[in-house]
C-alpha cells in the first residue's frame, strides 16, 4: 500500500512536471519552428510527445492509484 | 449529393431511435431516468464522455482554430485533454467516494450539502447556466450555419435550429440519459470516423505530413510556431486555457454526472485512460483540415471555410457522411449540456418527486427554448467561445475540490468569493472591466486568487470530530 501511495505521487508530480515544462520555452519557443522531426514542427511534435506521455501516465495512475484497492467492495 | 444525405440520415435516425426505445420504460424512476441506473460500463462511458466533451467545437472549431493560429493549437487543446485525463483518474475518485451511499442529484445539490449552505448550490447553478447555454447557442448554430451551406435556400437557419432543439427535446424526454448515452456511443464513434476521413482527404492534397507543413511553411510560416500569425497563443494563453479545461470534469456537470454514473471505481479509471487515447485520435486530423484551409483558404471568412473544406472539395458521400457526423456531434453535446443543467436544477428543487421531475422537464424544456434563441443572436469563434465557456465554469473549480475533499469545516467565505469572481469575470466579458490585470489575464488570476483562498480556506478550517461515545457510558 504504501509502495503505490509512492507511486501514485511520483506519478502525479511528473504529471504536473510535464505540464510545467509545455509552457517553457523547452516545447515553445516563441517564432521558432525548428528542430523539426519528419517534418513535424517542433512545438507540435514534443507538444505530441507530451500528451502521449500524459495519457501513458494516466494509465500508470489506474495501476498504482491508492482507492484501486476499494475497488472489489465498489463493484 | 442529398442521395447520400437521406442514407445516411435515415440510418442514423434509426440507430437513434433504436437507442431511445432500447432505453424507454413505462414506470422508470426519476433516479432510471436522470441517472441512467448508474452502471455505464467501460465502452458507454468512454464514448459519452468523448462525445459530450468534442462536439461542433472540435469538428469545425479546431480545423478552425488550426487554420488560424497554427501548430500552437495542439497545446491549446491536446496538451489540456491529456493533463485532464489524468486529474480526471484523480477528481472521479474523491468524487466518487464521497457520492457513495447517498443519491446523487447533481453537482449544485452535493456542493450545497458539501457546505451545508444552499449559496453554494445556487451560485454553481448560475455559473453553469449562464456558461453553457450560449456554448450550447453556438454549436446549434454552427450545425445550422453548415446545414445552411449545403442545402442554400431550403429552411432559414433558425429553422435549422429549431429543428435540432426539437429532435434535442423530443429524444430526452423519450429516452433520458440512458438513450442521451446510448446516442452519445453511436455519435462518437461516427465523429471519429467521419474527420479522420476528411483529415485523410485534406492530409492527401498535400501528399504526406512533411510536404504539408513544408507547404505551410511556405505560405505562412508563422502557422508552424507559437503564438501564432494572431499572437494569442502566448504562454499565458494556454496556461489559464488548461487551467479551464482541467476543470472541465469538476465544473461541467454533464461530466461529472458521467464520472458518477459509471459501473464502477475501475471502469470510472479506464475510462479516464481510453479518453485520453480518443482525444489523440480525433485531435490529430483537425490538424490536417486546419492546414489544408491555411493553405487553400487562408483568405476565406469561417463559414466559407467549412463550405470548402468539408463540403465542396469532398466526394458527395464524404460530404454527406460530414452533414450527418456533425449533427451527430452538435446534438450529442447539446443534449448532455442541457440535461445536465436540468439534472442541476432537480438538485435544488423540493418537494415530492412528481413535481420534482415535473419541474425538472419543464426546465429543460426552458433551456432549449433560450438556448435556441442564443443560437440565432450569437456570432463568436467556436473555439473561444468554447474556451469561454470553461473558463467560465472554471471560477467554481476551487469552491467545488475544497467542498469535496476537505475533511474540515470550512469558512464559507470561498463561496461569496467564487460569486464576486463570477460577476468580476462576466464584467470583462461585457467590456466593463479590463481583462488584464498586472499583466496577468483576468481569468488567470481568478484561478490564482480563488485556489490560494480554497487553500487557506482548507488550512484554517477546523477538523470534523466524529462523535464517538463517551467513556463511562
Amino acid at each position: 500500500m504504501e509502495k503505490k501511495r509512492l507511486y501514485w505521487k511520483i506519478c502525479c508530480i511528473a504529471a504536473i512536471f510535464l505540464c510545467i515544462l509545455t509552457f517553457t520555452p523547452l516545447v515553445i519557443p516563441q517564432g521558432i519552428a525548428t528542430p523539426e522531426l519528419a517534418g513535424v514542427p517542433y512545438s507540435l511534435w514534443t507538444s505530441f510527445i507530451i500528451t502521449v506521455l500524459l495519457v501513458v501516465l494516466t494509465y500508470i495512475g489506474t495501476r498504482v492509484h491508492p482507492g484501486m484497492q476499494n475497488e472489489e467492495e465498489d463493484v | 449529393m442529398i442521395f447520400w444525405v437521406w442514407v445516411f440520415g435515415l440510418i442514423y435516425a434509426g440507430l437513434l431511435v433504436f437507442a431511445s426505445l432500447k432505453s424507454y420504460k413505462k414506470n422508470r424512476s426519476s433516479e432510471e431516468f436522470m441517472m441512467a441506473g448508474s452502471n455505464i460500463g467501460l465502452t458507454l462511458g468512454v464514448l459519452t464522455f468523448a462525445a459530450a466533451l468534442f462536439s461542433t467545437f472540435t469538428f469545425l472549431g479546431m480545423p478552425d482554430f488550426f487554420r488560424i493560429n497554427g501548430v500552437g493549437a495542439w497545446i491549446f487543446l491536446a496538451v489540456s485533454d491529456g493533463a485532464m485525463v489524468f486529474l480526471l483518474l484523480w477528481f472521479g475518485f474523491h468524487i466518487r467516494n464521497k457520492v457513495k451511499g447517498m443519491e446523487f442529484r447533481g453537482v449544485s445539490g452535493l456542493i450545497s450539502r458539501c457546505y451545508e449552505n444552499k449559496l453554494a448550490g445556487y451560485v454553481f447553478f448560475l455559473s453553469a447556466f449562464l456558461f453553457l447555454i450560449p456554448y450550447v447557442g453556438i454549436q446549434i448554430q454552427g450545425i445550422a450555419i453548415f446545414m445552411d451551406a449545403a442545402f442554400p435556400g431550403s429552411f432559414p437557419a433558425w429553422g435549422w435550429s429549431a429543428g435540432i432543439v426539437l429532435i434535442m427535446l423530443i429524444y430526452s424526454e423519450i429516452g433520458g440519459l440512458k438513450a442521451i448515452i446510448f446516442s452519445d456511443a453511436i455519435q462518437g464513434l461516427l465523429l471519429l470516423v467521419v474527420i479522420w476521413i476528411i483529415g485523410w482527404s485534406c492530409l492527401n492534397h498535400f501528399g504526406g505530413i512533411g510536404p504539408m507543413f513544408d507547404k505551410i511553411g511556405t505560405v505562412r510560416e508563422d502557422l508552424l510556431s507559437t503564438p501564432g500569425p494572431q499572437g494569442l497563443l502566448t504562454p499565458q494563453f494556454l496556461i489559464a486555457s488548461l487551467i479551464a479545461i482541467l476543470m472541465i470534469p469538476v465544473t461541467q456537470p454533464q461530466f461529472t454526472t458521467r464520472i458518477v454514473v459509471m459501473k464502477s471505481m475501475k471502469t470510472m479509471q479506464l475510462m479516464a485512460v481510453s479518453l485520453g487515447a480518443f482525444a489523440i485520435l480525433v485531435i490529430l486530423p483537425t490538424i490536417f483540415i486546419g492546414m489544408y484551409g491555411a493553405d487553400l483558404y487562408s483568405e476565406y471568412g469561417r463559414d466559407e471555410f467549412f463550405a470548402n473544406a468539408f463540403l465542396y472539395d469532398q466526394p458527395d458521400a464524404v460530404a454527406a457522411l460530414a452533414i450527418i457526423g456533425l449533427i451527430a456531434a452538435g446534438l450529442s453535446t447539446t443534449n448532455a449540456q442541457i440535461f445536465a443543467l436540468g439534472s442541476e436544477l432537480r438538485g435544488l428543487l423540493r418537494g415530492s418527486e412528481n413535481s420534482i421531475m415535473r419541474n425538472t422537464k419543464i426546465g429543460i424544456f426552458v433551456f432549449s427554448i433560450i438556448a435556441f434563441f442564443f443560437s440565432i443572436i450569437v456570432f463568436d469563434q467556436l473555439v473561444l467561445l468554447a474556451r469561454v465557456s470553461f473558463a467560465g465554469t472554471g471560477i467554481m473549480g476551487p469552491m467545488i475540490i475544497l467542498g469535496i475533499l476537505s475533511d474540515r469545516k470550512v469558512s464559507p467565505a470561498i463561496i461569496y468569493l467564487s460569486l464576486a469572481g463570477l460577476l468580476v469575470f462576466l464584467s470583462s466579458l461585457a467590456g466593463f472591466i479590463p481583462d488584464m490585470y498586472f499583466g496577468l489575464r483576468l481569468d488567470l488570476l481568478l484561478f490564482i486568487i480563488l485556489g490560494l483562498v480554497a487553500v487557506i480556506s482548507h488550512l484554517t478550517g477546523k477538523k470534523l470530530q466524529l462523535i464517538s461515545p463517551k467513556k463511562d457510558q
